[in-house]
């Protein structure tokens, strides 16, 4: 090897681990500083402290929208495995016309940037009467999570041997007990993984609940909130629990799929 | 309508499967009608007077004439266009190297990326204000370093935005372009190699045309992205720079003009259409 071709590679792994401290630093950076004692956002933290927490943990507003964001997370991202499993088998194993449009409406919502999507639902449901509502949140949630568990479960079915469903059908089987004796039961680590997909969208969610919740609040909405108010360390508190909660989902996701494929436009 | 499932192996053709219909229902009603049905809702309130709803372009008049719009929208581009930049010069050496470690190491490094794209967007924005505060990580560092006597303002102004925008899009150009990266067949390089072709010329004839397919589509996808933008400004904006989606949000919620709304978003979405298709037909050649 040169001695030119050997620069050229010592400074490309320079600047390549520079970009990857750059984009692990604000991962990495939360949990320290939430442990501070300082009133302000100082670096290095003064002290040891766990005043945030108790801040938080202490605070009604804070807890009340831990509780909305787990019911709307629980709620939509069932609704949403219900219905993107069972469209996915039809996009799978039907055979119609029209299918790649289908396919590509449904897939839509999660492609719109999420603020045109907020703005139409916003003047939507403020026309039907369902804007505030909780209802409406769940539908909106809902909505962006299916494409995800459309793609997860597709690939999934197609990966199931059709040969298994046939020789069912031979014995008699009807699609129904095909469905839920067969296919469901073979596809539950993928259905587990969509699901836990879907929960951590709608979890963090934050441009479509800022327009469409009325005055329903939820974690990342009250984040939003105080932080275009004033920054203050108890955000950095919940930063770190939304950290170790999305990482936690991510572990549970690499548990029941391993070879999961975790990052969403590779699918795509 | 649909046909048979390639499931059903009963002789019968052209019957319409109710159960797949059903299947496929309750999907189809919750995309149409929460989906469908408020876009094309929206781009009907851009043509229609809000008071007696009759058609009308007067709308798009005032979008196209009004100075503070041609601004903002401005100003969304060459922000989009440089995260799309600054993404593409930082990400392709940091895929590049990462293609070229050991097994072993590569997954870690993947570990590392793939785990930041699964921290919410909001909590990795809120992270840059504890990093690029007054008295957060770089300006400590670069006062105790001598290089500055008062800390540089980087936050709520348009550089906030773009480390910021740029630290979030990073993955999705990042790990494509590395999936692409080990695709490409060794053979080629060793074949150039044999040739008598030196390491420079090898990646800059061979390697770099080979990966510019997926550099292009993941670049469009991550310009796509930044149009659309709204937590990231917002919140490392301070309100100062307003962007597309930021004036989307006034118009709505502060001036009530949903009629105005309703353009940038007609708009804002024939960019993005149009780009996704360019994007699509790009990624079809890359793969």
């Amino acid at each position: 090897m040169t001695d030119r071709s050997r620069f050229a590679r010592a400074w490309l792994a320079i600047l390549a681990i520079a970009v990857l401290v750059f984009l692990v630093l604000p991962v990495l950076i939360v949990a320290p500083m939430s442990f501070s004692s300082a009133q302000s956002l100082a670096f290095p933290p003064p002290g040891f402290s766990l005043r945030w927490y108790e801040n938080l943990l202490g605070n009604a507003i804070w807890i009340d929208a831990g509780k909305n964001s787990l019911l709307l997370a629980t709620l939509s991202s069932t609704a949403a495995l219900a219905c993107g499993t069972s469209a996915a088998y039809v996009l799978v194993r039907g055979n119609f016309r029209g299918k790649r449009i289908i396919e590509a409406n449904f897939m839509a919502p999660a492609i719109m940037p999420s603020i045109i999507v907020a703005v139409a639902l916003y003047i939507f449901l403020a026309r039907i009467g369902l804007l505030g509502s909780f209802f409406g949140l769940v539908l909106g949630h809902t909505l962006l999570a299916a494409p995800y568990v459309v793609l997860i479960m597709q690939a999934a079915i197609r990966g199931f041997d059709i040969r298994i469903e046939q020789v069912a059908a031979t014995l008699g089987a009807s699609q129904w007990q095909i469905l839920t004796r067969i296919v469901l039961p073979n596809l539950a680590p993928s259905a587990a993984a969509a699901w836990i997909f879907s929960f951590v969208i709608s979890f963090d969610e934050v441009v479509v609940t800022l327009f469409v919740s009325g005055t329903h609040v939820t974690i990342p909405k009250r984040m939003f909130a105080e932080l275009m108010l004033q920054v203050n360390p108890t955000i950095t508190a919940v930063a770190t629990l939304l950290i170790a909660f999305n990482l936690l989902a991510l572990a549970l996701l690499l548990i029941v799929r391993p070879r999961a494929k975790l990052f969403a436009s590779e699918a795509t | 309508m649909l046909g048979r499932a390639a499931g059903d192996i009963s002789p019968r053709r052209r019957r319409v499967r109710w159960d797949l219909v059903l299947l496929l229902a309750p999907l189809a009603l919750l995309t149409g009608i929460f989906f469908d049905v408020p876009l094309l809702n929206t781009a009907l309130w851009s043509v229609s007077d809000p008071a007696t709803g009759a058609l009308t372009g007067a709308h798009f008049q005032e979008f196209a004439q009004s100075a503070a719009y041609t601004r903002i929208i401005w100003r969304t581009l060459v922000m989009a266009l440089e995260v799309t930049l600054l993404t593409a010069l930082l990400g392709y050496p940091l895929a590049y190297w990462t293609s070229r470690l050991r097994p072993r190491l590569q997954a870690v490094v993947l570990a590392f990326i793939v785990m930041t794209f699964w921290v919410s967007i909001l909590v990795r924005t809120y992270a840059w204000i504890v990093i690029l505060g007054n008295g957060g990580l770089v300006n400590r560092t670069l006062q105790a370093l001598g290089l500055t006597t008062r800390p540089v303002e980087f936050l709520y102004n348009e550089l906030g935005i773009l480390i910021g925008m740029t630290n979030v899009l990073l993955p999705f150009l990042v790990l494509p372009l590395y999936a692409a990266m080990v695709r490409i067949d060794r053979r080629l390089l060793q074949v150039a190699q044999t040739l008598g072709a030196g390491p420079t010329r090898i990646f800059w004839q061979i390697f770099f045309p080979l990966t510019l397919p997926t550099l292009a589509a993941s670049a469009i996808f991550v310009f796509i992205l930044s149009l659309g933008f709204y937590i990231t400004p917002a919140v490392l904006g301070g309100g100062r720079v307003p962007l597309v989606a930021n004036m989307m949000d006034l118009l709505v919620n502060r001036f009530a003009r949903w009629e105005m709304a309703a353009v940038v978003s007609v708009v804002l979405m024939a960019v993005t259409l149009s780009l996704y298709s360019v994007y699509q037909w790009l990624r079809e050649r890359g793969a």
